[in-house]
């Protein structure tokens, strides 16, 4: 166990000093924090042109608007005509409005191009209901009246917002997923088929082989690797609560989680459940067939086609289920759910649209780790006789000597 | 003690080894010698469990395992280092896999480099050093936990003659630390500075075995060196002679077909006078080499 912990913990720490994994866990949040940075700048450098300035004699009725219209909204510093002539000018402010109270209340729009539907919209109510009061205390009503008057008409939706969000959530969920599940997988496989290609084109196995069990190196091996997996997971997991939460708090992410915080929690609670357990499960599965690959190389030079199979085979399974997005209850996807190596795409895709019970979600599972087990002791078994074949014979007959090994 | 009996190897229809016998005592070094595909790697690999095979491996008595792995250094034909790695980490992770922690390795690589001279630091990435001296690293790796059985393939190989000499002197410091040595070796003048005892191998075959002075007394006597001032022609008439070879001005070799020839060549020649050379040897171990290890077809 000492000797597989050493190669364990070697094969961790040489991945995650490396630079490329380091790029690799950081360019989500990377990624997160441009956009974010991008918003923040063009909604800043935005504002100042699109505000309109307020002038009027009446400061109470100024002061009403702003309230009305948001200190966001309007030039709050300008509050003479000539001032805000000179401000439009200079395209500082998109308009001024000059506001008059009276027996009329009236406002005066001055700009280079019309007043925006919802600023109008937004002064007229607000003049309408100073308008109103006016007239209603002018006419010198009773409080029956007055009361009469005030009756407004009334209006309500009844949208099925609920059952909207669940289909909107399910649909990204998906596409996260398998997104997720597709680019790690195929990172790792390319990571472990190239390493192993590399060790054996460094001639190193012998060395090894002469101070350790195959079967202890190769589960070593694979077990670094799937602590470098946990370790990127948990990095993304560990961010993606914090961004988040940072998210929530931020006065410019706020009309987005207004609209659709649900949405988002939904989706976090698609993600994070057992679905991670499949997407991790298939990474290993994945990692296992791309280290028997990266064995199978007859110099370092091929290492890179070494993850092919492993990537193909990923790929195929990626597009396979394209079809199936909306169509979670096919046989197609029922019996995929089941096979290895393709089951890390289908149960998710069934556990995201509720169409999987938990006992076959258990059987699903069950099959997956007692393929990883034995996939694990059947190449450990032959690993010496794959990866010490340095001859650059034909693939086959290289696959037929490593399998004919035991 | 190893022990190395009837060790048969069949790759396919090839006969790699064929029913080898024999022992490397503790304090021993054994040199393996054979042309190109005589069998030498197959028998180390087949020591190391790399390969299957029939016949019996063992040492101290015991099967070839992982326990076993612990006390073997093994320098590979070819070298075997990770070159992102930097010299200590290498080092660490070959002992640490040896069954030794770092604490007791780390204060040893200074002193394991110094001994081997080797040019650069234990902080350097093993790709930045010179072939020469990645070699040096590997001899490092192999030696540095103070294995009781040390198998070394080719492992002088691409070395300078100074470098032979660091190596050569840490065999015989492993020897004289009581560890059982095997290596194999194309220069018979490596063998033969080092070895106790020699295996002779071709086509899977044990085909000489036993102590070097041994095997070339087998061959009898039959080359004198002799300094004369007889001319080629007038030394080719003496008894016996079978040819005459002239080394240098006035140096030759005479081959004589009966060894018992030495006295009388010797008497003829020196006619009771001082003579500056006669010399009678069995043949080099080179000479016997050539004569036995090449291919009988």
């Amino acid at each position: 166990m000492k000797k597989m912990w050493i190669v364990t913990l070697t094969t961790y720490l040489r991945q995650v000093k490396s630079w490329s994994f380091v790029i690799l866990v950081l360019s989500p949040f990377i990624m997160l924090l441009v956009s974010f940075g991008v918003g923040f700048v063009s909604a800043n450098s935005t504002s100042s042109s699109d505000d309109i300035a307020v002038i009027a004699k009446q400061p109470a009725l100024r002061k009403g608007y702003i309230q009305v219209a948001g200190k966001d909204n309007v030039d709050t510093k300008l509050t003479t005509a000539k001032a805000a002539q000179h401000a439009l000018k200079k395209n500082d402010i998109s308009g001024y409005v000059i506001l008059s109270a009276g027996q009329q209340y009236s406002a005066v729009y001055h700009g280079k191009e019309a007043m925006s539907a919802s600023d109008k919209a937004q002064l007229t109510g607000y003049l309408g209901k100073l308008q109103t009061q006016n007239n209603v205390a002018q006419a010198k009503l009773t409080r029956q009246q007055l009361k009469q008057l005030s009756v407004q008409p009334a209006f309500k939706q009844v949208v099925q917002k609920r059952e909207g969000i669940v289909k909107m959530a399910r649909m990204v969920s998906f596409w996260i997923l398998v997104f997720m599940v597709y680019m790690i997988l195929t990172t790792y496989a390319s990571i472990t088929a190239q390493e192993i290609a590399s060790e054996k084109g460094a001639k190193v196995m012998e060395m090894v082989f002469s101070s350790t069990t195959a079967s202890k190196y190769f589960c070593g091996k694979i077990l670094g690797v799937l602590m470098v997996i946990a370790t990127q997971l948990l990095v993304y997991l560990a961010g993606g609560w914090v961004s988040l939460v940072a998210a929530k708090q931020m006065n410019m992410a706020k009309p987005f989680f207004d609209q659709y915080g649900s949405l988002v929690n939904q989706v976090v609670h698609n993600l994070v459940n057992v679905n991670l357990l499949f997407l991790f499960l298939g990474v290993i599965i994945y990692t296992i067939l791309a280290a028997f690959s990266g064995a199978l190389v007859s110099k370092a030079e091929d290492a890179s086609k070494a993850a092919y199979p492993a990537v193909y085979l990923s790929m195929i399974a990626f597009f396979a289920t394209f079809p199936f997005q909306n169509n979670a209850d096919a046989l197609m996807v029922k019996i995929m759910s089941y096979v290895p190596f393709f089951s890390s795409y289908f149960m998710p895709l069934r556990i995201i649209n509720q169409s999987a019970s938990f006992m076959e979600i258990g059987i699903s599972l069950g099959i997956l780790i007692l393929t990883i087990i034995g996939l694990t002791w059947y190449i450990s078994s032959i690993y010496k006789g794959l990866i010490l074949q340095a001859d650059e014979s034909h693939f086959w007959q290289r696959l037929r000597r490593g399998v004919a090994y035991k | 003690m190893l022990k190395i009996e009837h060790l048969s190897k069949q790759f396919g229809d090839l006969q790699a080894l064929s029913d080898v016998t024999y022992n490397v005592k503790k304090g021993e070094i054994l040199g393996l010698i054979g042309q190109n595909g005589a069998g030498k790697s197959t028998t180390f690999h087949s020591i190391l469990s790399f390969i299957h095979y029939d016949g019996k491996i063992s040492w101290d008595d015991q099967p070839i395992n992982e326990r076993v792995f612990d006390q073997i250094g093994y320098l590979p034909e070819e070298r075997s280092l990770m070159p992102k790695m930097t010299v200590e980490q290498q080092i660490l992770y070959w002992a640490r896999l040896k069954g030794k922690s770092a604490k007791q390795i780390k204060p040893a690589i200074d002193q394991w480099m110094k001994r081997f001279e080797v040019k650069g630091k234990k902080t350097d990435k093993i790709k930045s050093l010179s072939k020469g001296n990645q070699q040096k690293v590997q001899l490092i790796c192999t030696l540095i936990h103070r294995p009781s059985l040390i198998i070394l393939d080719e492992p002088f190989s691409g070395l300078d003659p100074v470098n032979v000499d660091i190596l050569e002197q840490a065999i015989l410091n492993a020897k004289k630390e009581g560890a059982a040595i095997i290596f194999s070796s194309h220069d018979m003048g490596n063998v033969e500075a080092l070895c106790d005892e020699l295996v002779m191998m071709r086509r899977g075959e044990m085909i000489l075995h036993g102590e070097i002075r041994t095997i070339r007394e087998q061959f009898g006597k039959n080359e004198i060196f002799v300094t004369t001032d007889w001319p080629t022609a007038q030394l080719s008439q003496l008894p016996h002679i079978v040819e005459v070879t002239e080394l240098s001005h006035h140096r030759y070799r005479l081959r004589v077909d009966d060894p018992a020839a030495g006295k009388p060549i010797f008497q003829q020649l020196s006619n009771g006078e001082y003579m500056e050379e006669f010399s009678q040897q069995p043949p080099t171990l080179d000479e016997i080499f050539r004569l036995k290890a090449g291919d009988p077809r």
